[in-house]
């Protein structure tokens, strides 16, 4: 990799772009839950204007920033708000350092793997009354929280170890992005994944890959979020260079690879990656509307809400997973309308921050329980904890009801 | 890629309207729009035309300024066009929380700054407002609550009002989407209306902040109506507005379940136009660009604030698609002398001239895109702010545009 063109990260706009209309307060789930975060009016473009590079930062509240990015959707003004809060946390974060488990839990990437390797020991461990006591006190993860458990084998090693399918080589290949989650805690979502693809003629490869990086970004950790994502574009861009297009399962993650690598990060080769990233649902979309491949669905007979998460919104190609759902007959699907799950990521996991989550996470709840749906389908595995967590229901990612439609009956 | 039948630019009440007609139609419709569009800063109530004074029945008064202004946009849509796009607006807000006018006329509703203002459609959280009388109203305002005073509105109706403080601890500083949320809750809207209750000196009505719930505001008033024994209603303040989320949700959640594909929070930034139609536009999601293609186009940007017009130091344009923008000659004659003059500055009849089927027309009156049509406020020779017209302009012409443009 060349360390060439590397630009700084100017503001593209201004924050004097913002008229103050006041549209994002109606969007953003924090300032909606609790007093303590002014909303993305107030810490955004309105804190912007009296922020300076060599002044130490006074907006402790800038940590209550989800980064849902739902006040971009919104504004009329075209401000980059979320952007602004991001650089806002990331200067306070850098003065005030992070804490030992912020520093642990944007590397879960790297202990993944060994935990998924001894999950038999691991999962019991980490629903210890004991541990998680102790977690709690000496490291402030909320003990209410389900810790997510791993499984073994991982995406990568069960489809290292699949016997070459026969009939499958010689077709067009489509490359997978799959994402820590889906590798060591939920594995189906990437063998669901897979067989979606492959039901629509393609050939699956899957190119050596890191943690995106999201992680770090959430924590304001700007130099590791772009080393993760210097690595990545490494990693995938031969991929890309042979004209294979490359889809990803997990909408924060393909929102941090497609856009955050080059507007927020500005790496180099980001762009030319981007152009070949799609959503999965929304690349199968694209092959049944442009090549007519559409294997038949056969019916199922369920009730199901589909909840948008909020990354799947900043990607801003409508909803991909829902249009395809609706294609299978005999599933009544409707949204789920909530606007944040509330989790945003490890945020929900940080014991000052778990009430703001459960909180914004109460509308959700409720809209599910008036729905009464037998499943929650969702793109993004933080929503799908977060879901399971506040509903009890059923929670997976429309894959995986959309493979079961495509199996033969 | 999906081709679509239509594609709307704008997510306002006009590129809503638009994109749930056509959706309605069976049309397979694209809506995008660079933000949530105005109706959380209007939208409040559907004014029609606040102009025409309450005793005079609304189709005479229309009928009348249609008259007297044959460039309007409501002489495109006529009344008839009017009454059926505000019926069908009407019928996506089905009982409890529905939308009526009182008789067939305008009447003047309560607002946050303490004046009477006119408006046709009202929500039903609103209704009791036409009704209050100054002696036998009380204006609660919460304290803490920044963006209505009750004690300063009161003083401008001369009725009686307080601020009050709110049946939970830990609340000051909320925003009103907050305090919405919050009402939403049967426990705490029943210990406000307690709260109120004992406040009370025998009015009989009381007008609170319009934050009276965001997903079961009729839910909301009846508690109120029963813990107090008075009428209630919202009184329209600052932005955001609350019932202008309300009305944006509802029509998201109807384009959704339509299949309307709905993209928001990036800006349309190109065009590509041949043989004066419009073969695709551009929406810019960095570092991308993604295309997007339709038989039929329908632009409701807005104006100025919205993007859908910008001026430049001498000339107004239409960024987009470079339609000729109508405009009131040089920049000295944009303004008026006053900033409050009660006529409407000359800039404000800028706009988009079209023919009888909202297709853009040049100085000289010929189309010059055969498949793109104006809706909203980015239209020319309405001055929608001056004479209360917004919603209905909306209503009116987004339905008027996606009717025609699934007709051609």
């Amino acid at each position: 990799m060349t360390k060439a063109k590397e630009k700084s990260s100017p503001f593209p706009k201004l924050p004097d772009v913002c008229v103050r209309c006041a549209t994002c307060m109606a969007a953003c789930p924090v300032s909606r839950v609790t007093p303590r975060f002014p909303g993305p009016k107030q810490a955004g473009p309105g804190a912007q204007r009296f922020r300076s590079a060599s002044e130490v930062s006074v907006d402790d509240w800038i940590e209550l920033c989800t980064g849902c990015h739902l006040c971009d959707t919104v504004c009329p003004a075209g401000v980059p708000i979320s952007e602004m809060n991001m650089m806002a946390k990331a200067k306070y974060l850098d003065e005030r350092g992070r804490t030992f488990r912020d520093w642990l839990l944007v590397r879960s990437d790297l202990f993944g793997e060994l935990a998924a390797r001894f999950s038999k020991i691991v999962n019991p461990l980490m629903k210890s009354r004991l541990l998680r006591r102790l977690l709690d006190a000496l490291l402030k993860i909320d003990l209410r929280r389900d810790l997510p458990g791993y499984e073994y084998p991982t995406f990568r090693r069960w489809f290292g170890a699949r016997p070459a399918a026969a009939g499958k080589t010689g077709r067009r290949k489509i490359a997978y992005f799959y994402g820590c989650f889906t590798n060591t805690n939920e594995t189906d979502v990437g063998k669901a994944a897979v067989e979606v693809l492959e039901a629509h003629g393609l050939e699956v490869v899957v190119p050596s890959q890191r943690c995106c990086g999201i992680p770090r970004l959430g924590v304001g950790d700007l130099r590791g979020a772009r080393e993760m994502g210097r690595r990545n574009i490494g990693l995938l861009l031969p991929t890309v260079r042979e004209g294979i297009d490359i889809v990803f399962s997990s909408t924060s993650c393909g929102l941090m690879l497609r856009h955050e690598y080059s507007r927020i990060l500005n790496l180099p080769g980001a762009e030319e990656l981007a152009g070949s990233l799609f959503d999965i649902c929304e690349f199968l979309l694209r092959l049944r509307e442009t090549d007519g491949t559409s294997p038949a669905l056969r019916p199922l007979a369920l009730r199901a809400a589909y909840f948008a998460p909020c990354h799947l919104r900043s990607l801003n190609i409508g909803f991909p997973a829902l249009e395809l759902l609706r294609m299978i007959p005999g599933l009544d699907v409707r949204m789920l309308e909530a606007d944040c799950c509330g989790l945003g990521g490890l945020y929900g996991f940080k014991k000052e921050k778990f009430p703001i989550a459960e909180e914004i996470g109460k509308d959700l709840a409720e809209a599910a329980a008036r729905m009464k749906p037998d499943v929650i389908l969702t793109d993004c595995e933080g929503c799908r904890m977060q879901v399971r967590h506040l509903t009890g229901l059923r929670t997976l990612h429309p894959l995986q009801i959309l493979r079961d439609a495509l199996k033969p009956s | 890629m999906k081709h679509f039948d239509l594609i709307v630019i704008g997510t306002g009440l006009a590129g809503l309207t638009a994109a749930r007609t056509a959706a309605e139609a069976g049309a397979r419709v694209l809506i995008a729009g660079r933000g949530m569009g105005a109706l959380t800063l209007f939208g409040n109530t559907i004014d029609l035309l606040g102009e025409i004074p309450p005793e005079t029945d609304i189709e005479e008064g229309i009928l009348r300024w249609i008259g007297a202004h044959p460039e309007h946009p409501y002489a495109r849509t006529g009344m008839e066009g009017i009454e059926t796009a505000l019926s069908e607006f009407q019928r996506l807000f089905p009982p409890p929380y529905s939308f009526a006018a009182e008789g067939r006329r305008n009447a003047l509703f309560p607002t946050g700054a303490g004046t009477m203002r006119p408006s046709y459609l009202i929500p039903v959280t609103m209704a009791a407002g036409a009704a209050m009388t100054p002696g036998e109203t009380l204006i609660v305002g919460f304290r803490g609550f920044k963006d209505f005073q009750g004690d300063t509105v009161s003083l401008h109706l001369k009725c009686r009002g307080m601020n009050i403080a709110l049946p939970r601890y830990g609340l000051e500083g909320m925003t009103a989407l907050a305090l919405a949320r919050l009402m939403d809750e049967a426990s705490f809207r029943e210990r406000l209306g307690e709260t109120i209750r004992r406040q009370m000196g025998g009015e009989r009505f009381i007008g609170l902040p319009a934050v009276l719930g965001l997903r079961n505001p009729a839910a909301v008033l009846k508690t109120l109506e029963n813990t107090t024994g008075a009428r209630v209603f919202e009184i329209p303040m600052l932005p955001p507005s609350i019932p202008g989320t309300r009305v944006f949700h509802r029509f998201r959640e109807e384009l959704i379940a339509k299949n309307v594909t709905v993209l928001m929070g990036h800006p349309v930034t190109g065009a590509t136009v041949r043989d004066q139609r419009c073969e695709g536009i551009a929406v810019q999601n960095p570092p991308l660009t993604a295309e997007y293609r339709a038989d039929q186009y329908i632009l409701a940007t807005g104006r100025f604030l919205g993007g859908g017009l910008s001026a430049g130091m001498d000339r107004i344009v239409e960024p987009l698609f470079q339609i000729p923008v109508f405009q009131p000659g040089q920049r000295e004659a944009w303004f008026g002398k006053r900033f409050f003059d009660p006529e409407a500055h000359p800039i404000h009849h800028a706009g988009i001239a079209t023919d009888a089927d909202l297709r853009p027309v040049d100085g000289t009156g010929n189309v010059v895109l055969e498949n793109v049509r104006a809706a909203g406020s980015i239209l020319a020779h309405h001055q929608a702010i001056e004479e209360k017209s917004r919603e209905g302009i909306d209503i009116a012409t987004g339905f008027l545009a996606a009717t025609r443009a699934l007709a051609s």
